[in-house]
């Protein structure tokens, strides 16, 4: 078994006709490995056939140095906003087979983000979270400000403010303290 | 060793070890018996609580606490660890409590998760989390509070995700962990800064040694350690989503126990409070945010199990807002009469639940107070103890509460937003009761309605029991710590009694205008905005982790390379010293006779200066 494979290796390093290590990969014997950024209207063609989609659908990734290549643009759906109701090959990740998949396709798994539509606008959320907190947070200063608490005065004692028992002389007078009033 | 010592470990010691033979039996190759769950978890976990009544019945007579230390595991220049229990107070009365609770769980659970093939992995992960709890109440440092702290944590997201095939609840348990670990982080700055600045993990010794310390910034650490553990607001979402495990386990961890082991945390960690004004305010002010706004999100829910998740994160904020008034005692009190009345309403919503077929909207019960009596009334006897009705489980520590914040020196929004809040637990208490118990059935007539299995009454009854008597037994036997203020005007003493009317009304009459419609739709704007859970789960968990992962995958697949082949490598250097060669060359016009003349001129003056 290994040995007939060992072959098979030997007869496509001899006959291929792309050089070094890439002649042995599957994709690379017929070309299919990433191009560079589609121009003409066959690469389209050739890079939507690639990708599975049809051709009115492909879109490139701008090319801007960043190395996407052919890599189509897809719209950036998450998995949760796909048709819970519909018989996908997967139902759990809601994806067919063979399906292009997103570049951020992990990004956009049903676990994490999820764009699907709001019952309330993008802003209109901000505004009234953010406001909110805002407002909460202005409250709170407002307390701090204007705290509530029970009235108290300072303490009061009997007997001339506990002048004995505070080491007065029984001998001296002390001053008359009244705390209270008639 | 002080007799008493030996008891109170002795007892810690056969609970562990009751708890843990459950456990060690599944690790062998032998099948278990078919009523593993009911002979060996449940059994435990009952012995367990009957063992745990001894030390506690020690600690009611002679009032002594212990600390034992044991086991070295590491001994620096600077810092030791050992294992070692702190048997005071709170951990004594604690531990049974829990263990009541979890008892009557186990067996509610027998019944509720008959029909799953993987029921005793159920009721192990089960004995797992009650275990790593009763570490974390037990532990005298904060390394081994960690363990538990993270081991309940651990225990959590596997219970939540339960039912894995389901991707919301894996997402639910995705953001358990995640909303969790974010407040480890502050526990963990916590105990960094007490291990370089404290040299100790100590409870005592940290007590002793911080003194004169400025502690803001550990106490900061832990407060996040709350927030995190204990949902409140900033990091809550993670507490109704968690819903979507088995109603046991929201029953166990997401209301008695787990949520509040960051209560808890600050409460052990109290006297390091009591004197950081900045770090009382801040509970205070978490606190009476994240109970209004919970029960704010709780009044238009209509999974029966996300009112009661959002009344929990509410009595959450409240034991919050009780740590800000420095009355650690008083929240601890309400722990435990909320372990008794929030595991009741938990265990009714699961017998509801399962007599209609699975079906949690509240909009889809009704007339079940003729179909399965028994549940609504300890569903109506658990409302009643939240509000806090006079003389159930829930006044005596609810009532104490909002008595000592009416009389104390608050920030006034804070003492507002509490009350609000306290109105807020009765209206949808109501709601809660209306929809399920009263009215005509809006279910289909056939419904497996059955609750005549002892397997749902007795942990029921014993939950009813622990509700109406437990805040009495517990007030009757303590000993508060610090001196409530008895005098007060009767408006603030009957403040708590009064908003609770007052809500009570208000649903009435709001549940009366359900038959009458006069309204075809309520006011979009706070209907959307409580709806919507304030919109702080649709804004976080899309903006953040969007930012991160895109972040990620660009620096990770693009940056990285752009920056050092593009940005500072070769083509950087090519795209540098281009310019400077063109611009050099074009300097070289090749003008031969200029340069000869210049070089004849410059030879010229050289000659003539040098001359003169």
């Amino acid at each position: 078994m290994a040995g007939v494979g060992f072959q098979r290796w030997v007869r496509t390093l001899s006959k291929g006709k792309i050089s070094g290590i890439s002649g042995l990969l599957p994709a690379c014997r017929s070309g299919e490995i990433l191009t560079y950024f589609p121009i003409n209207i066959g690469e389209i063609a050739a890079a939507a056939k690639k990708y599975n989609i049809r051709v009115e659908d492909y879109k490139p990734i701008a090319d801007n140095g960043e190395g996407y290549g052919d890599y189509p643009q897809l719209p950036d759906r998450s998995q949760q906003d796909r048709d819970p109701a519909y018989q996908w090959d997967h139902p759990d990740l809601r994806r067919n087979w063979n399906e292009p998949m997103h570049w951020d396709f992990d990004m956009f798994i049903r676990n994490r983000v999820d764009t699907s539509p709001t019952v309330v606008p993008w802003s209109t959320m901000c505004k009234q979270l953010f406001g909110f907190v805002g407002f909460m947070l202005f409250m709170f200063y407002l307390g701090d400000k204007f705290p509530a608490y029970q009235p108290v005065g300072p303490k009061q004692f009997p007997y001339n403010n506990l002048h004995l028992e505070r080491g007065g002389s029984p001998d001296v007078e002390p001053e008359e303290v009244k705390n209270y009033e008639i | 060793m002080h007799p008493t010592t030996l008891m109170y470990t002795s007892s810690l010691l056969l609970m562990f070890a009751v708890l843990l033979y459950p456990l060690l039996v599944t690790f062998t190759s032998l099948p278990l018996n078919n009523d593993w769950a009911s002979s060996h978890a449940k059994t435990a976990v009952k012995s367990a609580f009957l063992i745990s009544l001894a030390p506690l019945s020690l600690f009611l007579s002679t009032g002594m606490e212990a600390v034992t230390s044991s086991w070295t595991w590491m001994v620096t220049t600077t810092l030791d660890i050992t294992l070692s229990f702190k048997f005071d107070h709170y951990s004594i009365i604690f531990i049974p409590i829990a263990l009541y609770v979890t008892w009557s769980i186990l067996e509610f659970a027998t019944w509720y998760m008959h029909s799953d093939p993987l029921m005793n992995r159920f009721f192990k992960y089960l004995l797992t989390f009650l275990v790593a709890m009763l570490i974390l109440v037990s532990a005298n440092n904060l390394f081994q509070l960690f363990i538990g702290w993270e081991g309940v944590g651990i225990m959590s997201f596997l219970l939540i995700g339960w039912w894995h095939g389901r991707a919301d609840a894996n997402t639910a348990a995705l953001q358990a962990v995640l909303y969790n670990r974010v407040g480890d982080i502050g526990l963990i700055l916590g105990m960094a800064w007490l291990a370089t600045n404290v040299n100790s993990w100590d409870i005592q010794q940290m007590f002793i040694l911080s003194k004169n310390l400025d502690m803001t910034l550990p106490l900061l650490g832990l407060i996040l350690a709350a927030t995190g553990k204990s949902a409140q607001f900033g990091l809550h979402p993670w507490l109704p989503a968690a819903m979507e495990g088995p109603t046991p386990v929201s029953a166990l961890l997401h209301s008695s126990t787990m949520v509040v082991a960051g209560i808890f945390l600050l409460i052990r960690m109290s006297p390091l409070m009591e004197n950081n004004q900045t770090a009382l305010t801040l509970c205070l002010c978490l606190g009476a945010l994240t109970t209004m706004f919970t029960a704010t999100c709780a009044l238009t829910q209509n999974d029966i199990k996300k009112i009661v998740a959002f009344s929990t994160s509410s009595q959450l904020g409240l034991m919050m807002v009780t740590i800000g008034l420095n009355q650690p005692q008083l929240a601890f009190l309400h722990i435990c009469t909320h372990a008794f009345f929030k595991a009741m309403l938990f265990l009714c919503s699961g017998s509801v639940i399962h007599s209609l077929n699975d079906e949690q909207d509240i909009r889809k019960m009704g007339g079940l107070h003729h179909l399965a009596p028994f549940t609504s009334s300890c569903l109506t006897v658990g409302s009643l103890a939240l509000t806090g009705t006079p003389f159930l489980a829930g006044f005596f520590s609810k009532d104490a509460i909002i008595e000592a914040l009416n009389t104390s020196h608050v920030n006034a929004w804070a003492l507002t937003l509490t009350l609000i809040a306290t109105s807020f637990t009765a209206i949808y208490s109501l709601r809660v009761i209306f929809f399920v118990t009263m009215g005509t059935p809006r279910f289909l007539p056939l419904s497996p309605i059955n609750e005549n299995n002892p397997a749902v009454i007795n942990p029921l009854k014993r939950l009813a029991w622990g509700s109406i008597f437990g805040g009495l037994l517990v007030m009757l036997n303590i000993n508060l710590f610090k001196t409530p203020v008895l005098t007060m005007p009767a408006e603030l003493k009957l403040a708590a009694l009064a908003v609770s009317i007052l809500g009570l009304l208000t649903a009435l009459e709001l549940a009366t205008l359900t038959s009458k419609q006069f309204k075809v739709t309520p006011l979009r704007t706070p209907h959307h905005f409580s709806t919507s859970l304030g919109f702080v789960p649709a804004i976080i968990h899309r903006q953040i982790p969007q930012l991160s992962l895109l972040l990620g995958q660009k620096i990770a697949s693009q940056m990285v390379d752009q920056t050092w082949l593009e940005k500072t490598g070769p083509k950087a250097i090519a795209n540098a010293t281009a310019p400077l060669a063109s611009a050099t060359s074009n300097m070289q016009q090749g003008l031969i006779k200029t340069y000869l003349t210049l070089f004849l001129m410059t030879l010229v003056l050289v000659t003539l200066i040098s001359a003169t």
